[in-house]
């Protein structure tokens, strides 16, 4: 499996605006730097998108430029919270107008599949098109299923991603579940102390898969797999254990971990057990400071390894010679672990 | 009819229009303002929302629709009197 391009609409600017100097927030809430839409979508398609499908089809149109594809074999999401401002605004509407008179526009919009309705919509794609919502398994269930398709060889290239996003209403009530941090510092100082709670996030990126090299693509993806509430730290390291050894790899083979840590001490405990118990000498990128926490981040997480891989350039190691191998381990909220392995092609 | 433009750019969100932008006998669906088929179901909100005026048909809103002057003229003839 070979990523071809990858783009993404995240709180950085961009991949070079990282390595640079990250952009920093204070503040629990990270919210994405949009570009300006209308170079990538039409005027007219513009006027009813809310920001998360404007950020979902920005995201796909960079893609499918990057990798000079019109008409990719399936279009595949995945959303946990999908469409929430035009929900909001849809039941608002109810309460306000009594259950009666509703704009039709933000129903239709306000369902989980409308961003991928819409990238296929703006490419006239009449291929397989699915949107998977399986909280912070939802990018997963995306991945999953792009990879089966391309070892079937049922199409040649599919187009995948991960969306959400970050609304008032929503950071308000995950707020009071006490997900976040109530006195944060900068997000570039997000690992420091043992406060509870982390950084809310949010973000787009999306990724054309290949099951044959192209020759100028990102990365290959050498696999994936996934953890569903393990019982004990044990449990984890002998999922990654397996994972590895299924894939013929040593975790001293691994250049780079790419690890989900996220500013929260009973969150982030996992992670540092995991270091030392299985990668002391490996190098390891957070990446959580740049995006914030949210159930779709590790589409964050492969978009920043694809470019890893690509420019040879690791954010947090600028002296480390270009890495060949990176595994991204990120877990939501200790419930959905996930894995991804990639390495150079 | 320059309210009722501005109602139209309002519920369509057309941000790039003034209602000076939208002529009064210009068609709105297709060659003209080039809306469709979401925005007529919009404009039956609009009329209900703002002047109380249901349609009797989902046919009738082909020629109600037809232009801002079509729809103003609508509205004056089928607007409940107010005592």
């Amino acid at each position: 499996m070979y990523i071809k391009a990858a783009a993404g609409i995240s709180p950085q600017v961009s991949f070079e605006q990282i390595l640079q100097s990250p952009a920093s927030y204070s503040g629990n809430r990270l919210n994405c730097a949009e570009p300006d839409y209308t170079k990538l979508i039409d005027a007219r398609m513009i006027r009813r998108m809310s920001r998360i499908i404007k950020m979902g089809v920005a995201a796909a149109k960079d893609c499918l430029q990057q990798g000079d594809v019109h008409d990719p074999g399936a279009i595949i999401t995945g959303t946990a919270y999908g469409c929430l401002a035009d929900t909001e605004l849809f039941l608002s509407k109810m309460i306000e107008n009594k259950e009666e008179l509703l704009t039709p526009t933000a129903f239709i919009q306000s369902t989980h599949n409308t961003v991928g309705a819409q990238i296929a919509l703006m490419l006239k794609c009449h291929n397989y098109n699915n949107t998977f919502v399986h909280r912070g398994f939802s990018f997963e269930g995306a991945m999953l299923d792009a990879i089966t398709l391309l070892k079937e060889n049922a199409v040649e290239n599919i187009l995948v991603g991960g969306v959400d996003e970050i609304t008032d209403t929503s950071h308000e009530l995950l707020s009071r579940f006490g997900l976040y941090k109530q006195h944060p510092g900068a997000n570039i100082n997000l690992y420091e102390g043992t406060s509870k709670g982390t950084i809310a996030g949010e973000g787009a990126a999306f990724f054309l898969l290949f099951n044959q090299p192209s020759g100028n693509g990102y990365a290959k993806l050498d696999g994936m797999d996934t953890l569903y509430k393990p019982s004990s730290s044990g449990e984890v390291a002998g999922f990654i254990h397996d994972f590895l050894e299924r894939h013929n790899t040593r975790a001293e083979d691994i250049d780079l971990l790419i690890s989900g840590e996220n500013g929260d001490a009973h969150n982030d405990k996992g992670y540092k057990e995991l270091k030392k118990q299985l990668f002391v000498n490996v190098a390891t990128q957070s990446f959580k400071h740049l995006c914030g926490e949210y159930p779709t981040a590790t589409a964050f997480a492969l978009w920043l390894a694809a470019n890893i891989i690509k420019t040879g350039k690791i954010p947090a190691h600028s002296k480390m010679k270009a890495p060949k191998k990176i595994l991204i381990y990120n877990h939501y909220l200790t419930i959905h672990h996930s894995l991804y392995l990639l390495s150079a092609c | 009819m320059a309210d009722l433009k501005r109602q139209i750019i309002a519920q369509l969100n057309l941000k790039d229009l003034k209602p000076e932008d939208i002529g009064d006998d210009q068609p709105l669906f297709v060659e003209g303002l080039g809306l469709d088929s979401i925005d007529a179901l919009e404009l039956i909100v609009l009329l209900q929302q703002e002047y109380k005026i249901k349609l009797a048909s989902a046919e009738e809103g082909q020629s109600v629709f037809r232009s801002v002057r079509t729809m103003a003229q609508y509205i004056m003839e089928h607007q409940p009197k107010t005592v």
